[in-house]
């Protein structure tokens, strides 16, 4: 696309408008971030003075919020928990072995991730109800974990894909077991991608809204919904420092999932080369 | 030993190793299987089935003539024309913005995706919080435009800014990458041909990132047909969408039947325009084939 509209003109107006569209993407949260720190968290922008009074307010007697923060974040766990079992079973089977009607499964992996939250929370809704579920952490747990394992199980298959399968062959060539091989070979290099899939789990689970507002109770209220009711029926300014810590929380995630990435890049390489020097055959070494 | 050195080793006959890899697969896809079966496809289906049972059990369309007549039927119009709207505005920004990225030297691409992929990861909520606050009477958009205040909240400016700002990180991802799978040689090939700029753009490049702007486009619709994070925080009572009253019918009214034909409803409609992207995406490999990249 260089050789279109290449003028200087052309250029600084794309440069420009694309500039307005990132600010369109970045402010809310850079409004979200100063305002939480403004002693007049509904109006004017920038604030006139600061304070940290909407923090302190999140541990003050009588606030939802520690309640619905501990709710999400055992939720949350559980629903990890579940994720990870799931993705790493179904990725293997899926990448691993000869599946029978293997699109079949694949779609039915993809389906929540594209049918509207809405009618999947309905369904869950119409399940938990009849059985008395509803405000149980184990029942969102389980309604969360339709979402996140779908993410779950996609990650895993990337990272079952990018692990050379002649590592393993070395290993059981050289007399190693099945569960020698998963555990020394195949563990270690899947681990990077396994704590990816863990802390999108995480998110997943504990920003998820629709699922957990259909399957709460009054008593037992997740933070996002505690979130929304805030905005909703109450006037409530400390949901400013909830946002910011959400807001930071995704960005902590992100960039444990990049350092992640990031440590386990190497690993098969550095594997790779110990095979070359102790002289395993390897069948396709110049490819490596 | 010896019993691990049997095992690895590639002795075995190739059928009975098939078979066992078979075995093996159908043992690791069971959780996944058994568990969305449980608590995905049997709920939808009761979905499906309470919105076409009566009060007393009995076989009724009731629930479909209901969703489908009056306030119902402007909740199911508003719906349409709220992700419409969403929809091109999505796809106009992140054709522009992945444009844009798909221009930069690697380290500005890497920052500016950064940009589009963090508050991807924020909360929608927290993110529509941000747009309350800062479109409001005095807020920073009102502060810095002359004239004002201006209403921007609370009426379907105010959810068509906040839908598209949600969308619009799935637009640009998506865009981004039929951008850079575009052929550069094709375009060389045109202008060495003699074709202007417009010529190249239109003739050559569009139809390329053709089906991928509408894949996006219909994405992002989609994924608006069913949300209503947004539109609840920040519109008015014209702006109901279908998601918003299933939640009002079940939590306020306890109208299930209703609710379910309205989930049934909204299910088709996206289950249509995945099919669409379907399409779509398979004329844009026979397209791609023809033009021999």
């Amino acid at each position: 696309m260089m050789e279109l509209r290449k003028t200087l003109t052309g250029k600084i107006a794309l440069t420009a408008v694309a500039t307005v569209i990132l600010l369109f993407l970045a402010l809310p949260i850079v409004v979200i971030l100063v305002t939480s720190f403004s002693n007049n968290a509904f109006a004017s922008f920038p604030p006139d003075t600061w304070t940290l009074n909407w923090y302190k307010a999140l541990f003050a007697d009588g606030s939802k919020w520690p309640a619905a923060l501990s709710l999400s974040a055992l939720v949350a766990a559980l629903s990890t928990v579940f994720s990870l079992i799931i993705g790493v079973t179904a990725a293997t089977a899926l990448v691993r072995s000869e599946l029978p009607l293997r699109s079949a499964v694949f779609a039915l992996v993809l389906g929540p991730l594209l049918i509207p939250q809405i009618v999947t929370a309905l369904g869950l809704f119409l399940l938990f109800e009849p059985a008395a579920m509803l405000g149980s952490p184990i029942a969102i747990a389980l309604g969360h974990t339709v979402l996140a394992s779908p993410i779950a199980v996609l990650i895993l298959i990337a990272t079952l894909r990018g692990i050379d399968e002649r590592l393993e062959d070395a290993a059981a060539s050289m007399g190693a077991g099945r569960l020698t091989i998963a555990r020394r070979i195949t563990f270690p290099l899947a681990a990077p991608g396994m704590i990816a899939a863990a802390i999108f789990s995480f998110i997943t689970s504990f920003d998820e809204f629709y699922i957990s507002q259909f399957l709460s109770s009054v008593d037992t209220v997740t933070l996002p919904v505690q979130v929304y009711n805030s905005l909703t029926f109450e006037i409530d300014p400390s949901v400013t420092a909830v946002s910011a810590i959400l807001i930071a929380f995704a960005i902590l995630a992100l960039g444990l999932v990049a350092l992640v990435r990031w440590l386990g890049s190497g690993r098969q390489e550095s594997l790779l080369s110990v095979e070359n020097t102790v002289g395993v055959a390897n069948p396709a070494g110049d490819a490596v | 030993m010896a019993a691990t050195l049997t095992a690895g080793a590639p002795a075995r006959p190739r059928k009975l190793l098939a078979s066992r890899r078979t075995r093996v697969g159908i043992l690791y896809a069971l959780p996944v299987v058994v568990y969305l079966l449980v608590l995905f496809v049997y709920p939808i289906f009761s979905t499906l089935l309470l919105s076409l049972k009566d009060a007393d059990g009995s076989f009724t369309l009731h629930w479909y003539a209901d969703a489908l007549t009056g306030v119902n039927l402007s909740v199911l119009f508003t719906t349409l024309r709220i992700s419409a709207e969403t929809a091109v505005l999505s796809l106009v920004f992140g054709f522009v913005l992945a444009q844009a990225i798909s221009r930069l030297k690697p380290v500005w691409a890497g920052l500016a995706m950064l940009v589009v992929v963090v508050p991807h990861f924020v909360s929608a909520l927290v993110r529509t919080y941000g747009w309350i606050i800062m479109l409001g009477d005095r807020g920073l958009v009102n502060e810095w435009l002359p004239g004002g205040p201006y209403q921007l909240l609370y009426n379907e400016l105010g959810v068509v800014i906040g839908t598209t700002s949600m969308m619009l990180p799935y637009t640009v991802l998506l865009l981004y990458g039929v951008m850079r799978g575009v052929d550069r040689r094709l375009l060389a090939a045109a202008a060495s041909m003699g074709a202007g700029r417009v010529t190249i753009f239109r003739r050559v490049y569009l139809p390329l990132v053709a089906p991928g702007l509408a894949s996006a486009g219909l994405l992002s619709f989609i994924l608006s047909l069913g949300y209503y994070i947004t539109p609840a925080l920040m519109g008015g009572p014209n702006q109901t969408m279908i998601a918003t009253l299933i939640n009002q019918q079940v939590t306020k009214e306890n109208q299930w039947n209703g609710a379910a034909a309205q989930g049934v409803i909204l299910l088709v409609l996206t289950l249509a325009g995945l099919l669409l992207v379907k399409v779509v995406s398979s004329l844009g490999a026979s397209r791609r084939r023809r033009n021999g990249s």
